[in-house]
C-alpha cells in the first residue's frame, strides 16, 4: 500500500479499524447474554443454564411480532411493504416482556422450590430446564424448514461509509475512466442479449461481447481496488451501530439502577450475603424475582437485535452455542461482576474478530477459550472478579 | 473459594459437554449431503477424500443373505426424514415414492402382484435411520430406498450390507458412500461433480478469474466441497484468492471473514454450506459494501434461502439436481401426475423427484428381476441401463453404483430458482 500503511509482519494494519468496528457488533449481543448469567450468579450463586434458552425465546418473539406487523413471507409476497424504526422498537418491547416473563416463570417454577437443595441440584435443574424448552420447543416452534426474520422489517439496511484517508486522485480517475469503459461494454452487450435466448446460451456475437464486457469489468474491479487502496474508508454497518447503541444505553440504565436505587442497594446486598440480606428486611424473593426479569429482558433484547440485524434461521437451538461464549465471557470478566461480563464479552468478540484479521479463521473458536484458561489460571475469579476466598 | 471454582469449572465441563452432544447430531441434521462425522470411520474405503466415481475397481459383495417375496403383495421400504430438520425434503421424498408405487400398482403391479411401500422415519437422526432400516429388514422388504442426508444414508447403507439387500439413496451426495458394497446404488451425483461444475460455470460463464471461498468447518460436506471446487477452478487457471472458514452451529456474524475477502478483492465468492448460513453470510456481505457474485452447490435448496439472504441472494447461483421449469417429457409427466395426486401442487424441493426416481428405478428393476428376491433386485438394478428418470438417465451398469448425472445451475431470483444452464458428466471431465 502506498500510503504508508504497511504491511508489517504479514498484517493489513489498515484493516483493524475495519476489524474493531465488526467487533464491537458482535460483542454487543456476548455482552448482553453475559450479563444475564451473571446477575443471576451474583445473588443466587447459581448458573443459570435455561439462559441461552430465553435468548433463543425472544428471537422467537421477535419473528412473531415481526409476522404480526404485517412481515410474515405471505404477506410480503402480495405487497412489499416499507418499515420504519416503530416496528423495531415492538419488536424489542415484545422480546424484552416476554423473555422476561419466562425467566420469572423458570425461576418461579424451577429454581425456587431447589434454592434450600446443595447447589448441584439446582444446576441440574438448570439443564433439565434448557434441554426441556430446546426440545419441547422444537415440538410446537416452527423449526423445518427454520424460519428467518425477513429483512423488509429493517429500515437500517446497508452501511454508512467513513472516508478516513482520501483515495489518490489520479486512480480514482483512473478508476472512473474503468468505470465507463464497463459501462459502455455492459450496455453493447445487454443490446446484443435483446437478440439471444439466455445470457447462459450465446451466439458467437454474443459470447465476444460477453467476454469484452467481462475483461472490462475485471479491469475496473482492479483499478478500483488500487483506488481504493490508496486511501482508507471504513463502512460501518447500520444495524452492527444500533446493536451497540442499544446495548450500551441498556447497560446504563443497569448501572444506574443496580448503583443508585434502592432496588439496586437490596440487590447488591443479597449478592453478598443472601441470609443477612433477608434479616435485614429485605424481601430476597422479590430481589430474585427482579434478577430474572432484568437478566431475561436484556437477553430478549439481545436476540431481538441479533435476528433482526444478521439474519440467521431461527432453531430451537439457535443460542446453545452463543450461550456457551457468553458464559466464557462472563466467567472471564470475572462472574457475578456486571461491568466484568461487558468486558468480558468484548474482549471475547475482539479475541475472535483479530483472529481473523490475523489470517487464522479455522481458530476462531479455539482462541476464545485460549484466553479463558490462561485468565483462570493467573485469575481465577475473572479479570474483575474478587478473588478473595468465600466462605461457604 | 475451593467452591466456587469447581461449580465454574463443572459448569464449563458441562457446557462444553453439552455443546459436544450437539455438534455431534448436527452432522446429520444440516442438510442434503450432511456426513454423520462419527459414521465416517466405519465404512470400508471411507476416509472422506474424493475418490473416483464410475470406476472399474469391484466393489465388495453384501454378507448377508437377503429376503425373499412371500405373500400376496411385494414389499419394499423406504427411509424418510418424516420428522426433524429435514422434514421438508423427507415430506417430498415420501410423496414422491407413493406417486411411482401407486402408478405402478394403477397398471397391474408387478409380475402380477401389487407393491407395498413401507415406510419409516428416521426423524433427520442417523441413528434412527439405522433402526428405521433394521425394522424394514425385519419387515421382509426386498429392498430399501432413502435417504437424503449423507449421514443417514452411511448407517442404512451398513445395515443393508449386513443383511444383504440392496439400498437406492435419494439425494445423498458424498462420494464415498457406494464404496460401502456392490448393493449400494443412489440416483444422484456426487460432490466430485458439482464442485467442478460450479468452477467450470464461475470461469467460462461468469468470466470470474478470482475467486474467495467461505467453507463451514462443521461440515464434511461443505470441506469436500470446497476441496473439489478449488482443484478445478485452479485447474481451469483461475485463482483462489482467500479461503476464510466458520462453523456452522454457533457463527451467526461473518463480518471479520468478510472483511478479510473484501481486501483480497475477489470478483466471486464461493459459498459451500448449507443455506442457513449462506443466506446471512450473503446478507452481510453486502452490508459491508463486497459486491461480488455468489455461487455454491446443492446445499442452498430450500424455499427458506430468500427470506434469510434477502435482496443479497437475488442473483446467486448454486447448483441442483432438477428443476421444475425443464421442458424434458419426463419432468412435465412427472409434474401432471404430481399436481393430480397433490392438490395441483409442484414438488417444493428437488427431493419429490429424486425420492420418484429412485422408487421408479427400483420398481423398474423390480420388473426384470429373476426372481423375487433381494439378490436378484441388486442384480437387476446393477443391470440399470437408459433409465429415463424426471432428473435425467441414469445409468447404474459398470458406475460402481453412481450414476453420471447431469448438474442443474440455477439463479436466485426474488420469487424462486430459475434453471440456467445444465451440465454432462462429460463437460467437466
Amino acid at each position: 500500500m502506498d500510503s504508508g500503511l504497511h504491511l508489517v509482519a504479514g498484517l493489513d494494519w489498515g484493516a483493524l479499524p475495519q476489524n474493531l468496528i465488526l467487533a464491537i457488533g458482535l460483542g454487543a449481543v456476548y455482552a448482553l447474554i453475559a450479563l444475564g448469567y451473571t446477575m443471576v450468579y451474583g445473588v443466587l450463586k447459581l448458573i443459570n443454564f435455561a439462559h441461552s434458552e430465553v435468548f433463543m425465546l425472544g428471537a422467537y418473539t421477535a419473528l412473531f411480532t415481526s409476522y404480526w406487523l404485517g412481515f410474515s413471507p405471505e404477506a410480503l409476497q402480495q405487497a412489499s411493504r416499507e418499515s420504519n424504526w416503530l416496528n423495531l422498537l415492538m419488536m424489542l418491547l415484545a422480546s424484552m416482556v416476554f423473555c422476561a416473563v419466562v425467566g420469572v416463570i423458570i425461576e418461579f417454577f424451577a429454581y425456587r422450590p431447589m434454592r434450600d437443595q446443595p447447589r448441584i441440584a439446582s444446576l441440574i435443574t438448570a439443564i433439565g430446564v434448557s434441554l426441556l424448552i430446546q426440545y419441547g420447543g422444537a415440538l410446537v416452534l416452527p423449526v423445518s424448514p427454520p424460519p428467518s426474520i425477513n429483512e423488509a422489517v429493517n429500515p437500517y439496511r446497508g452501511s454508512i461509509p467513513v472516508q478516513l484517508i482520501a483515495q489518490n486522485p489520479a486512480l480514482a480517475a483512473e478508476a472512473a475512466k474503468a468505470k465507463e469503459a464497463f459501462d459502455v461494454a455492459d450496455a453493447a452487450f445487454q443490446e446484443q442479449m435483446k437478440a439471444e435466448r439466455s445470457e447462459f446460451d450465446l451466439s458467437p456475437r454474443g459470447l465476444e461481447l460477453r467476454t469484452a464486457k467481462q475483461v472490462a469489468e475485471r479491469n475496473y474491479r482492479t483499478v478500483r481496488k488500487k483506488a481504493e487502496d490508496s486511501g482508507r474508508e471504513l463502512s460501518i454497518p447500520k444495524g452492527q451501530m444500533i446493536m451497540f447503541g442499544t446495548t450500551v444505553m441498556l447497560m446504563a440504565v443497569l448501572t444506574w439502577l443496580v448503583l443508585k436505587t434502592r432496588t439496586g442497594r437490596a440487590m447488591r446486598a443479597a449478592s453478598h450475603d443472601f441470609d443477612t440480606a433477608s434479616l435485614m428486611g429485605i424481601s430476597v424473593n422479590r430481589i430474585v424475582t427482579i434478577t430474572f426479569i432484568i437478566g431475561s429482558a436484556l437477553a430478549g433484547a439481545g436476540a431481538m437485535m441479533q435476528a433482526t440485524f444478521i439474519g440467521t434461521p431461527l432453531t430451537t437451538f439457535y443460542a446453545v452455542s452463543l450461550g456457551v461464549k457468553a458464559f466464557v465471557a462472563a466467567v472471564l470478566g470475572g462472574i457475578g461482576n456486571i461491568p466484568g461480563a461487558v468486558l468480558g464479552g468484548m474482549l471475547m468478540a475482539l479475541a475472535e474478530t483479530l483472529v481473523v484479521w490475523m489470517g487464522k479463521s479455522e481458530w476462531k473458536d479455539a482462541i476464545a477459550f485460549v484466553i479463558l484458561i490462561v485468565v483462570l489460571l493467573f485469575r481465577p475469579g475473572g479479570l474483575l472478579g474478587s478473588a478473595k476466598v468465600e466462605k461457604v | 473459594m475451593e467452591r466456587k471454582r469447581m461449580t465454574i469449572w463443572t459448569s464449563l465441563a458441562v457446557m462444553a459437554l453439552g455443546l459436544s452432544v450437539l455438534a455431534g447430531c448436527k452432522g446429520s441434521e444440516g442438510g442434503g449431503d450432511t456426513t454423520g462425522g462419527a459414521t465416517t470411520g466405519s465404512t470400508p474405503g471411507g476416509d472422506g477424500k474424493p475418490t473416483d466415481t464410475g470406476g472399474t475397481t469391484a466393489r465388495k459383495a453384501p454378507t448377508g443373505k437377503g429376503n425373499t417375496q412371500s405373500g400376496d403383495t411385494i414389499k419394499i421400504g423406504l427411509v424418510a426424514s418424516v420428522n426433524g430438520e429435514l422434514k421438508p425434503w423427507g415430506d417430498d421424498c415420501v410423496k414422491g415414492a407413493q406417486l411411482a408405487v401407486d402408478e405402478v400398482n394403477a397398471k397391474g403391479g408387478i409380475q402380477g402382484k401389487k407393491v407395498e411401500l413401507l415406510i419409516q422415519d428416521s426423524a433427520s437422526k442417523a441413528e434412527q435411520g439405522k433402526s428405521a432400516a433394521e425394522k424394514l429388514v425385519s419387515d421382509g422388504v426386498l429392498g430399501i430406498i432413502g435417504e437424503v442426508a449423507s449421514g443417514i444414508t452411511l448407517q442404512m447403507a451398513n445395515t443393508a450390507f449386513a443383511a444383504g439387500l440392496p439400498i437406492v439413496a435419494v439425494g445423498a451426495t458424498r462420494t464415498d458412500i457406494t464404496d460401502i458394497g456392490s448393493n449400494v446404488f443412489r440416483v444422484c451425483y456426487t460432490d466430485d461433480f458439482q464442485g467442478p461444475v460450479m468452477a467450470k460455470f464461475a470461469y467460462d460463464e461468469l468470466g470470474i478469474k478470482n475467486v474467495a471461498i467461505m467453507t463451514d468447518k462443521a461440515q464434511p460436506y461443505s470441506v469436500g466441497l470446497s476441496d473439489a471446487f478449488r482443484k478445478k477452478f485452479e485447474e481451469l487457471g483461475g485463482k483462489i484468492v482467500a479461503e476464510e472458514f466458520y462453523q456452522s452451529p454457533q457463527d451467526k456474524q461473518f463480518g471479520a471473514q468478510l472483511a478479510k475477502i473484501k481486501e483480497a478483492g475477489p470478483e466471486g465468492l464461493f459459498l459451500s454450506g448449507y443455506f442457513t448460513e449462506v443466506g446471512a453470510i450473503a446478507r452481510q456481505a453486502k452490508e459491508q459494501g463486497l459486491d461480488v457474485k455468489i455461487f455454491g452447490g446443492d446445499g442452498w435448496d430450500s424455499t427458506e434461502l430468500n427470506t434469510a439472504g434477502g435482496e443479497a441472494i437475488v442473483g446467486g447461483f448454486f447448483c441442483n439436481h432438477y428443476n421444475n421449469e425443464e421442458t424434458r417429457p419426463e419432468v412435465q409427466d412427472f409434474l401432471q401426475k404430481w399436481a393430480a395426486k397433490f392438490n395441483g401442487e409442484k414438488p417444493a424441493t428437488t427431493m419429490g423427484a429424486l425420492g420418484y426416481d429412485a422408487t421408479m428405478l427400483m420398481l423398474d428393476a423390480l420388473g426384470r428381476a429373476k426372481s423375487l428376491d433381494s439378490a436378484a433386485l441388486t442384480a437387476a438394478i446393477e443391470e440399470t441401463a437408459g433409465f429415463k428418470g424426471v432428473s435425467g438417465e441414469i445409468n447404474l451398469t459398470g458406475n460402481n453404483g453412481n450414476p453420471p448425472k447431469r448438474a442443474l445451475v440455477v439463479e436466485v431470483t426474488a420469487t424462486g430458482q430459475v434453471f440456467r444452464k445444465a451440465y454432462e458428466p462429460s463437460d467437466v471431465k
